[in-house]
């Protein structure tokens, strides 16, 4: 997808002025909120784990190289062939050219963020292959002709009305009814038949596991599964840091990570692959790929973004998200929404197109308390902000008033006659009334509220007359 | 190629320094995971056969569960199901010795598998308490499909087969030292789907219903 975050304020405009999208981000981040905290509660052991997770994840990282080389020859020994990608441009054309040399003419796709990160359906379209996507979410996005809004529900923004809509329109027997079941009912039997038929099976990977060369899915529908198996080649496209020691350590991630997506203590499927099928397997792929991308991952390493190499995808930073939640994901413009994507995005790009998301946000540390490996989400916004202010990307007007701040707070004296002689003068702008309607400077936050009327002195004031008691 | 890995593995090394040896990092790995009961869910006083049915039966696995002494009750109970989920008496019978042998009686039996396939029966290689799940090894007479295109999955699960974690599983199939079969396939329940609006709904892709057989003496 083509990034437009530099547009994020006209989408918020326009999010915000559509009450459909409204009701869709407050029926699914409400039950998913829900949902997880339950199944939180419910796990004594949570912190425990989670706490794991970001050590496990931490001392990955910090061998990231020796993980890698020992994942490459396990997976080489067990059949799979591995490749290597810097940019998304490298690992989609490592894609293409093996569809090319396998004839391929349909794939059949189970959705992954790294997938998208690269452009892959592009990628695919440009090569004369047609794409399947295998997801429910996914193929309803596919009909629409929509990004993704959410990494792990992609179709978030839509209701199940706009969902019958679009299928009475796109499937070939569609349902009469505007039922969820039976909208699945309809992708069902719709896709059913393109999965026995696809020459390519394209997935992402949630885990890599080091010590055995495996490739893990977790999916709810069985798709992965079904995309993977009855094709002759199957194809991963996977980031570098989903690298975790062993099957062991891969199940800390497990219990976590279905508990913060989706609110359950496990998802449907987890299935662990290992290279092509073997001789004598009755169904599997002829030939496996693993497509292993880069693409900012090792430039992150190196400085204050490395904890965000932790992420794992489970977008429970998005689901509590205030801001998300009122403008959903489309709003920012990239391939990840939310607060993970807004420390991402600036990352895999620039920091001037991706100027605005860093700053939507309030800095609640609501993202980084439900976050299961721990990352300082807030913490890293705020380092951004501070870097595009060092940038000078910051307007004239916030760094002339950053500047008289700072000069006047280093002048603790004078700072206090200050903010005592605005204070006064707020009080006789406001007249008593109790609210200030307007004020010179400040219509852009008076346009929407009112300011209340100050108290009786400023902090320091009332604290000195305390006391002095 | 090769000069994508060497940047991708120059560039982390100028990230993270001088690689550290082998059994350091292998000492610190095992250690991040010594005492795996601190990370997950706990379950003193209940054994593995009735955990595994609480959660395989529980409102999110949706499983049902029936019981048998040994594998020779197996077809009766399979056509008790299908008559009670009014479907005819065909299976598709995952080609394992153990069930081919069985007197299939009035059940029609055959061991493809296709798009539409109303009932597949097999044997799980292990289960899971903590979770309720059923997990398969793919190989020549276990067919990975079988487990995802039909409506109605019924397992067979002897209860020596009921590990008690997720881990336990792992060290069954050897890990890190054995050689791994194509697919190791952990299936908690029927397939789901929470794409539309959040709302859970069964049968999306795989099957809707999930019926396992306990065997006391497989
Ligand atoms: S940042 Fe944390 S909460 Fe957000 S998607 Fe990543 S792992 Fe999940």
């Amino acid at each position: 997808m083509k990034q437009t975050s530099e547009h994020f304020k006209a989408h918020v405009t326009a999010a915000l002025a559509d009450p459909t999208l409204k009701i869709a981000l407050n029926r699914t981040t409400t039950l998913l909120r829900e949902r997880r905290a339950q199944v939180i509660a419910d796990f004594g052991e949570y912190a425990a784990a989670r706490e794991a997770a970001q050590k496990i994840k931490d001392h990955t990282l910090d061998n990231l190289a020796h993980y890698l080389a020992m994942f490459e020859a396990n997976a080489v020994a067990s059949g799979a062939q591995v490749h290597w990608a810097r940019t998304p441009k490298e690992a989609t054309d490592i894609v293409t050219a093996i569809c090319k040399a396998e004839g391929a003419r349909s794939a059949t796709r189970v959705k992954s963020m790294l997938g998208e990160e690269i452009g892959i359906g592009e990628a695919l379209a440009a090569a004369g292959v047609e794409r399947i996507e295998t997801d429910l979410a996914e193929h309803i996005i596919q009909l629409a002709g929509d990004p993704p809004s959410h990494i792990v529900m992609p179709a978030m923004h839509k209701t199940h009305e706009q969902v019958a809509e679009l299928f009475r329109e796109k499937h070939a027997q569609p349902s009469n009814s505007d039922e969820i079941a039976a909208l699945v009912e309809s992708a069902r039997r719709e896709l059913r038949p393109k999965f026995l038929n696809a020459d390519i099976g394209i997935s992402g990977a949630n885990f890599l596991i080091a010590d055995t060369g495996s490739i893990v899915t977790v999916t709810n529908e069985g798709n992965a599964e079904l995309t993977t198996t009855p094709p002759k080649t199957h194809i991963v496209t996977v980031g570098i840091e989903k690298i975790v020691p062993s099957m062991a350590h891969a199940t800390v991630f497990l219990r976590l990570l279905s508990r913060a997506a989706i609110g359950a203590e496990i998802t449907q499927y987890t299935t662990f692959y290992n290279g092509p099928k073997r001789a004598g397997d009755a169904d599997g792929p002829e030939t496996m790929h693993i497509v292993l991308v880069d693409n900012h991952r090792t430039e992150m390493l190196g400085q204050f973004l490395r904890p965000m190499l932790r992420c794992i995808r489970c977008g429970a930073c998005m689901n509590h998200c205030p801001v998300y939640a009122a403008v959903g994901g489309h709003a920012y413009g990239a391939v990840y929404p939310g607060p993970m994507g807004s420390v991402l995005t600036p990352a895999m790009s620039d920091l001037k197109s991706t100027k605005d998301l860093p700053n939507a946000c309030t800095l609640n540390g609501r993202c980084n308390e439900v976050c299961p490996v721990n990352i300082p989400l807030p913490d890293m916004l705020r380092s951004l902000r501070a870097r595009q202010h060092q940038a000078g990307l910051t307007s004239g007007m916030t760094r002339g008033g950053l500047a008289v701040w700072g000069w006047l707070a280093r002048r603790p004296g004078l700072y206090r006659r200050a903010t005592g002689l605005a204070m006064f003068a707020m009080r006789v702008w406001s007249m008593n009334r109790g609210r200030i309607r307007r004020f010179p400077m400040a219509g852009n936050w008076t346009r929407h509220r009112d300011l209340p009327q100050p108290e009786l002195g400023t902090f320091m004031q009332q604290y000195n007359r305390r006391s002095r008691k | 190629m090769s000069t994508a890995r060497d940047a991708i593995f120059q560039a982390i090394s100028t990230a993270n320094g001088a690689p550290r040896d082998a059994d350091t990092i292998a000492a610190e790995a095992m250690a991040l995971i010594a005492t795996p009961d601190v990370l997950r869910p706990g379950f003193t006083g209940q054994d593995n056969l009735d955990r595994f049915i609480e959660k395989a039966t529980s409102e999110r696995v949706t499983a049902t569960v029936s019981h048998a002494a040994t594998l020779a009750e197996v077809p009766g109970q399979v056509a008790d199901y299908l008559t009670r989920v009014g479907l005819g008496a065909q299976i598709a019978l995952q080609p394992r010795a153990a069930l081919r042998d069985l007197d299939w009686g009035s059940v029609s039996v055959h061991h493809t598998v296709d798009a539409n396939e109303p009932v597949a029966v097999s044997i799980a290689d292990l289960a899971v308490a903590e979770t309720g799940s059923v997990v398969f090894l793919s190989g020549p007479d276990a067919p990975v499909l079988l487990t995802f295109l039909p409506l109605h999955h019924v397992v067979v699960v002897g209860q020596g087969q009921i590990r008690r974690h997720l881990e336990d599983v792992f060290e069954f199939v050897g890990a890190g030292q054995a050689s791994q079969p194509r697919n190791l396939n952990i299936v908690t329940g029927t397939s789901g789907t929470a794409d539309i609006e959040a709302k859970n709904i069964r049968g999306a892709h795989g099957p809707r219903f999930m019926h396992i057989i306990c065997v006391a003496d497989l």
